[in-house]
Parts: C-alpha cells; structure tokens; sequence
C-alpha cells in the first residue's frame, strides 16, 4: 500500500497473497491436461493399443476428445459449472482446427499430446497471474483487497462494519496450512446462496386427448461466499491471520460495557455543560447588578 | 498324513497365525523408522508431515467404515481432516459387533490399504505366478509343514513381486501409478498419529499397548476368534484342503506388499533428510538426477535395445543418485566440511604442540 493511500494514523499490519496453491480448483484443470497429454501419447505412441491407432487419424482423434469432454461433463456435474466443459470444448475443438488447418492428420500422435501440455501450460500461467493480482492489506483500521487481471476490483472493509467473519480451510489448505477468511459484513456483502430445485412433469392421455402438468419447488440457503478479490483468498499463515483479523474486529466494536461507559461520559459533558451555562448566567446577572449599582 | 496327534490338534493351525504375526512385527519396525524420519525432518517439511498424517487418518477412518459396514452398523457421520477423523454408526451396535468394528479400525491400516496394491497386482494388468502351497508340497498338517507351506507361499508371492517391482517400467503411466499408489501407503501406514503437539511415547510399544488393549478388552471374543480359526483348520483337515494356510497366506502377501511400500517410502524420507544437509540449490540436484538418468538411460536403451533394459535403468536411477547425493554431502554440506576442518585443526593444534 502507498503512503498516500493510508489514511490518518492508519498503520499496516500485514500484506498478504493467496497461496500458490490456494486456486487448485483452476489448476486442477490444467494438471488433467497434462495428465490426459501423457497418458493419450503414451496409448498411441507406444502403448499395447499402438497398433490400433497406427493410421488411424479418426480413431485418435475420437480417444482424445472421448477423453478431455467425458471428463469435461463429468467435472461440470460435480462442481456444477458448465465453464469447464466449455474450456475443454474449445481445448479440443481449437486443437482439431488446428490438425485440419496445418494438415496434421499423420501427426496426431505427436501434435495432440503436445499442444494438450502446452495448453495446460498456458493455463497454469494464467492461473498463476491471476492469483498474482490478489493483494489483501490488513490495516489497523480496515482490511483493502485487490484483485483482477484486467478489470481492477477493490473493496475496503471498515472491522467495525464487520459483522460476523467465516473462515475455512480446505485439505490441501490443512496441509499446507493457508485457508480462506470471509468476513460478513452489515449489509451482507459476503454472503452468497446455494440454490436446489427440483421439477417434475406429468403427461397424461393418448392421441387427442392429453393433459399437461409440471410442477416443482426451489429451496435457498443463504452461504458465506465471495469473489476471491473479495475475501481474504488462500491466506498463509491461516490461524495466524484469522486471530490477526479477529482481533482487530474486536478492537474496533464496541462492547455493551463500553457503550454504557460513552453514554455516561456523554451524560457528564452533558451536566458540565448545563453547569457551565449556569455559572455563566450566573456571573453575567452579578455583573449586571454591579453595573447597576455603579450607575445608582 | 505324518506327525503327531498333539502335533496336528494343538500346534499345527498356530504355525500360519504365528508366521503372520513374525510379518506384522518387521512392518510395525519399519513404521517404527518411518516415524522417526518423519520426527527427524519434521521442522523443515511441516506440510509433508500433515500429508503422511492425512494419509494415515485417510487409511484409519476408511477401515473403521469398513468394520462398520461389515457389522451393518451403517454410517450415519463420516468426517476426515489432517488432524482428525471420525466415523459415526447409524446403528449403535454393543457387543461383538462392537468389538470387530474397532479391530477393523486398529488393525485395518496394516492390511487393508495393502489389499488394494493386493488387488492392483492380480486385476492391474501384472503378470506374475503366484504359485499356491498344494503347487508345492505334499499336504502335511503338522507344524512344520504349515510353516514351511506358509513360507513358500510367501518366497513364491515375493519371487513374483519382487520381479515386478525390479522391472518396473516408471515410463509406463499404470506401473508409475502403481509406484505412486505404493509410496502413498508406505507414507500412510501407521495406527498412531504424530500430531503438531509433541507427544512423549507415540512409539511402537504405545500402538501394541492400544492393539491389546483392544483385543483383550473382551477376552471372550478373542478365544472366540482363535477357536473359529481352530475349527477351519480342522476343517481343512478333514476335506484335506489346505485353505487354512491360504488364507493366512493372504496376511502375509499384504505384510510383504505392507513391507515393501514402507522400505520405499523410509528410502524416499531418508533422501528428503540428507538432501536437507546440501547447502543452497544444490539440494535439488538428487531429485533432477533421479528423473533424468532414467529418461536418458531408456533413451540409451530406444536407440540400443537390450534385454533388461527396465532393472538396468532403475538401477542406473537408483546408482547415480545414491553417488550424487554422497558426493553433494562431500563437498557442498556444512557437516563434512566442518569435520573437515576440525580435523585440520586437530592436526594443527597437534603440529603446534609437538613443535614446542
């Protein structure tokens, strides 16, 4: 953080990064690749199967697709994200243009697991850069977190405004020991919700006569969840910094002791003040009376 | 049929379950070295520490579900982290329902994990013989011929295993895979768990103390277990079926798979420690020579085919990072060149004196 940006008697406690491997969701995606490279070149290279790719451009090109949407669909169901099956769409359909474009069809063998690393490589970059943008800034005041690779997003979070903070940690994070802090905040900015649906149809009746009915019902339940610019992302140490953030929200809320105590001390000034006031007309009737008599 | 009456009733059905227990000792030493390994570079590899523990609460919890399942208690809670794991039944079943399920969960991590690399072997695509007792020898039932039949079962398992694992091909995506599987049970394999907090006696006596502690919390079902495997014996005595040593066979084949994953991962552990001793990056130069004296000599071997290529590159890999390793330690470690130089100053210091 540059000194102009801090703010009066602001002090900076910690500034933090994700943890290289805090985004493996992404880079999981890139590891398949590889995987899937390696794997698909050792099958028509020089696996027992070689034989039966040998020549064979369609049937090479089929396990290779077969290989990268299959899994495409399958992690889209379970994460619910259609993005990676698009991903692996245009991982395979930009490969085979290429194959047709540059007239590889003999080379499957060596071209698909190559460009499949290289795209993984590529992933990984970008992986790797976007996590880069992520900054985080715990202040003694607030908390500021950066992110975005193109579009420049920024929040700042005041602890008294926090209201309740979530705070998780993955397998690999137990492991490596970063972990994921969300803090609420009053008007609810890190909060998100999942929703489950579930619909169901009946047709009834034959030739003309048929009836139609469909019915269903949603459920929603409210989550703490934000964009990864907007939490404390993949942080290491993450028992440190959650104590760290934790008691800096405790040290900007105020207590019910504490607050009694202001409305005491607020009380007081209130009767000093009155007291002031009167001692005040009190000394400007004494000056007046001596006026008078001086004039008498 | 030779031997004794007292000979065949009495001490022949011990002869499999006390060579079973011989295999379980030597795996319970090996966990022994691999905790102190792990103690040893515990300060400098903090996140591989948690992993083995995550490993071995993987290993503890699936086996505990196991026993339940296999109790039908059902599994109503089944929660696992790097610290701890839990298993909660949806029937809470008394008894010896109980009891099994809790041998499943002390037991369990030293052959059920083994079981799977078990499995591996036999539908993974490897091909190796695996010749049964009756193969070998005239069926006997004294105690002698039990043990010796248990001990060929076993030399022929290790003959094929061995075989395999010499002629491992690590450019070969299942073998590799199988290797990968193998170091990831070896790291895993331990009942007690090293947690952050130093604990003074997590040791091999405190793992036997908690196994019999649990087995003969309920004598009765331990004599009840021993007598089952007494009246199969008999049984497979009277149908003159040698199916009492084959399934004691089974133990020792998963000892020996146990065996062998915990050498390979104590060798892995053991390099991480030394390498910890070279000084800058010169500590990585171990894990670069490993991959690329494999790849070069399989390259060799393309270009040159030969018989045994596989053993010799393994045994090139093996070679040349043992003697890169050794000459790192030589010249780029503090240790040696600190002995070095008290050496030299014992020698001086020496020169001096004798001078005056």
């Amino acid at each position: 953080m540059k000194d102009d940006e801090l703010l009066k008697n602001e002090k900076v406690e910690k500034v933090l990064s994700p943890h290289p491997l805090s985004f493996m969701g992404y880079q999981a995606l890139s590891i398949y690749l590889i995987i899937w490279g390696i794997l698909f070149g050792w099958i028509v290279n020089f696996s027992e199967w070689q034989g039966s790719f040998a020549g064979n451009f369609w049937w090479s090109l089929s396990l290779w697709g077969i290989g990268l949407l299959l899994v495409g669909v399958i992690a889209s169901l379970i994460t619910v994200r259609w993005s990676i099956f698009v991903l692996y769409l245009c991982v395979f359909g930009s490969g085979t243009g290429i194959i047709f474009w540059l007239g590889l069809q003999e080379n499957i063998g060596f071209f698909a697991p190559v460009y499949t690393i290289f795209v993984s490589i590529i992933g990984f970059l970008i992986v790797e850069v976007y996590r880069r943008s992520h900054k985080y800034i715990i202040s003694n005041q607030r908390i500021k977190f950066k992110g975005g690779i193109l579009t420049k997003r920024e929040r700042t979070l005041r602890y008294d405004k926090i209201t309740d903070i979530n705070a998780k940690q993955s397998i690999i994070g137990q492991i490596f020991g970063f972990g994921t802090i969300i803090p609420i905040s009053q008007s609810g900015f890190g909060l998100g919700s999942d929703k489950s649906e579930a619909a169901g149809g009946v047709m009834l009746g034959e030739k003309k006569a048929k009836f139609f009915g469909l019915f269903g019902g949603g459920k929603e339940v409210q989550t703490p969840r934000a964009r990864s610019y907007y939490e404390l992302h993949g942080v290491y140490p993450y028992k440190d910094i959650k104590k760290l953030v934790e008691e800096m929200v405790q040290g900007n809320v105020i207590t019910p002791y504490q607050q009694e105590q202001v409305a005491f001390q607020k009380e007081q000034v209130d009767i000093q003040k009155q007291m002031r006031d009167l001692l005040k007309m009190q000394s400007e009737s004494k000056d007046e009376e001596e006026e008078e008599e001086k004039k008498s | 049929m030779e031997g004794s009456p007292i000979d065949i009733i009495i001490f022949a059905p011990l002869a499999p379950i006390l060579g079973v227990l011989l295999f379980w000792f030597i795996q319970l030493l090996f966990i022994e070295s691999e905790k102190y390994l792990l103690s040893k570079i515990r300060h400098k590899h903090e996140p591989l520490c948690r992993f083995t523990n995550f490993l071995g609460i993987l290993f503890q919890t699936i086996c505990h579900a196991l026993g339940y399942t296999v109790t039908k208690s059902g599994i109503s809670d089944f929660y696992i982290s790097v610290n701890y794991g839990r298993v909660a039944p949806k029937k809470e079943k008394k008894g010896i329902f109980e009891w099994i399920s809790n041998v499943f969960l002390s037991i369990g991590p030293f052959f059920i994990p083994a079981f799977i690399l078990l499995i591996c072997l036999f539908f993974g695509g490897v091909n190796f013989e695996i010749i049964t007792p009756s193969q070998v020898l005239e069926l006997k039932y004294t105690f002698g011929e039990q043990i010796t039949t248990f001990g060929t079962s076993l030399h022929s398992f290790a003959n094929g295993f061995f075989g395999f694992l010499l002629n491992i091909d690590l450019l070969h995506p299942g073998h590799f895979g199988f290797l990968l599987l193998l170091i990831f049970l070896g790291m895993g394999m331990r009942p007690s768990y090293i947690g952050e907090q130093k604990q003074e006696k997590v040791d091999m006596l405190y793992d036997l103390k908690n196994i019999w502690s649990l087995i003969f919390r309920k004598p009765s079902y331990f004599i009840i277990l021993f007598l089952t495997a007494y009246v199969f014996f008999y049984v497979s005595l009277f149908l003159d079926q040698n199916w009492y040593v084959a399934l004691f066979s089974i133990f020792g084949w998963l000892s020996i798979i146990a065996i062998i994953s915990l050498i390979v991962a104590d060798m892995i552990l053991l390099l991480i420690k030394t390498t910890d001793e070279i000084l800058g990056l010169w500590k990585f130069m171990p894990y670069i020579t490993m991959p690329v004296s494999y790849i070069l000599v399989r390259l060799l071997f393309f270009y040159f085919p030969t018989d045994y290529t596989n053993i010799i590159s393994l045994l090139v890999m093996i070679l040349s990072t043992s003697l890169i390793t050794y000459l790192l330690l030589k010249t780029k470690a503090d240790r040696f060149k600190t002995e070095i130089d008290i050496k030299m100053s014992e020698k001086k210091d020496k020169g001096e004196n004798n001078e005056r």
